[in-house]
């Protein structure tokens, strides 16, 4: 059943005097397919705590482990999708999403074109497919590192505020497009922001975490409570408030405890 | 495009008009000796005359021909080493003192030494040449390659790609656009330094031209070198400046 976990795990930086604890140790546990959202005041080391999961930065203490294994080196079963610099500005859409594929040795290079057009088909770029990213909206360069990760065939999506630069429409179009590609293709997620209202919509279950010294503060199940269907008629509804005001709290405490 | 940056070329051209003009007025009114400051259209005369009549465009020829070899020995060992040095701290730690040391070095100050080492052939020139251009050169690809942003090494790394094939499949087409135009500048100070070289020790090429009319006070056809000098320059800075915009053609919105 466990299939991502954290023991004991902590990231403490060299050289930052009293504030070199990013990560206070915790302990934590992600179930295959599930969509996690880590929570936080801005700085708080949810980013570096995605980091250490992606093997970009290894934990000071504890371990990761991916079915059992501690985690290594980054490699194609961890796949990032980040804020900015996403997509390859010098590849057209199409070249980015095969770009996915390029260090895989398992597949014809007839494989790969097909399984391109699909994942292009799966993101609705079809239609942009010889574009520049430099030609494309800020969600569009989204759905392209999206549709080159699942075509890479990560299993662990890693994604650092990848909305965080879009406007509040397009932000709640991609978060429904985000959902409507897992129902297609079944992935884990480690999805880390700090805007309530996205976990809340997003997430199965939110993982808010303290200001730093990173600490789980609590862990929210969402799927119990607001099931997995996502519309836009679920953002009017109580449950909705009531779960969003309940994140905004929590998140709140950690601020008034930053202020004081 | 804007009303203002729309009519930019025409001001450009409006106001070297107007420098020739006020300098044509000044030479040609006698406020000026001609063989102090000849009137454009005296040096424009001797130009055409020297091109069509004598040997500059053969000389033009030869100094284009040393700029280039030095500039592309220059580029196809700075790249490679740049990349290095901007990719792996410890070369580039190793590295970047020395060469910042002989960065500083000015050329001129090295032709003596140039020539007790390579004579007054064709190597001295070619030596100068490099050495002018290929230190500042790999300071600027090293620091190219470290501002390509991290997040396309990690992508890359995340999709399973060796530390190396990175370096190749991304690291590099993201710095090319910076790189490019980093050889276009320095091309331009290749042509600073072939002409030093050509004044001191040569018996062809631009430099060597100018030179030779200065001694006879033929202040046109000094002028007429210089002026050689610019349009080469131009013209190898615009077809530059078009071919990356033709091949970067997706930074464009």
């Amino acid at each position: 059943m466990d299939y991502l976990i954290f023991e004991n795990v902590s990231k403490r930086f060299a050289g930052f005097g009293e504030q070199s604890d990013v990560v206070a140790p915790f302990n934590l546990s992600i179930v295959k397919g599930e969509i996690v959202v880590f929570l936080g005041p801005s700085g708080c080391g949810k980013t570096t705590l995605m980091r250490m999961v992606g093997g970009m930065e290894s934990p000071t203490t504890g371990v990761i482990r991916l079915e059992g294994t501690p985690l290594g080196p980054p490699d194609r079963r961890r796949g990032m999708v980040f804020q900015s610099y996403s997509s390859f500005p010098w590849l057209t859409v199409e070249e980015n999403v095969a770009f996915g594929m390029r260090y895989r040795t398992d597949l014809t290079p007839a494989a790969k074109r097909e399984r391109t057009q699909h994942y292009l088909n799966i993101v609705g770029l079809t239609e942009h497919a010889g574009n520049y990213p430099n030609r494309i909206s800020g969600g569009m360069r989204q759905r392209v590192a999206i549709a080159r990760t699942l075509a890479a065939g990560s299993e662990i999506l890693l994604m650092d505020e990848p909305f965080g630069a879009l406007d509040a429409q397009r932000r709640e179009v991609m978060q429904l497009e985000l959902r409507r590609i897992l129902q297609i293709e079944s992935k884990t997620i480690i999805f880390v922001t700090h805007d309530v209202e996205e976990a809340a919509f997003l997430a199965d279950r939110v993982v808010v975490f303290t200001r730093r010294p990173a600490r789980i503060l609590s862990t929210i199940d969402i799927a119990n409570r607001l099931g997995a269907a996502r519309t836009l008629a679920l953002r009017d509804s109580q449950p909705f408030f009531e779960l969003r005001n309940e994140l905004l709290a929590l998140v709140r405490s950690t601020a008034e405890e930053e202020a004081a | 495009m804007s009303e203002k940056t729309r009519n930019a070329p025409i001001a450009g051209v409006l106001f070297g008009v107007a420098l020739l003009g006020i300098w044509e007025a000044v030479s040609r009114g006698g406020f000026v000796t001609p063989g102090f400051l000849p009137a454009p259209s005296i040096v424009a005369t001797t130009l055409v005359e020297r091109v069509i009549g004598r040997d500059l465009l053969w000389h033009a020829g030869i100094s284009t021909l040393r700029v280039w070899s030095a500039f592309l020995i220059a580029a196809a060992m700075a790249i490679p080493i740049g990349i290095l040095m901007g990719s792996f701290p410890l070369v580039g730690r190793a590295l970047e003192p020395t060469i910042d040391f002989i960065r500083y070095l000015p050329v001129p100050a090295l032709v003596p030494l140039s020539i007790i080492w390579f004579g007054v052939g064709e190597a001295t020139k070619l030596f100068l040449l490099w050495l002018g251009t290929f230190f500042q050169l790999v300071l600027l690809v090293a620091d190219d390659v470290r501002r390509v942003p991290h997040e396309y090494q990690e992508v890359a790394a995340t999709l399973g790609a060796p530390r190396r094939r990175a370096l190749l499949d991304v690291s590099f087409p993201a710095m090319l656009p910076t790189l490019v135009d980093n050889l276009r500048v320095t091309l331009g100070w290749c042509w600073s330094y072939v002409i030093v070289a050509e004044i001191v020790a040569a018996d062809s090429g631009i430099g060597f031209v100018i030179w030779q009319a200065r001694r006879f006070f033929k202040t046109p056809e000094v002028m007429a070198g210089v002026v050689a000098i610019g349009i080469i320059g131009l013209a190898t800075d615009q077809a530059l400046r078009w071919l990356h915009w033709r091949w970067f053609a997706y930074l464009r919105r």
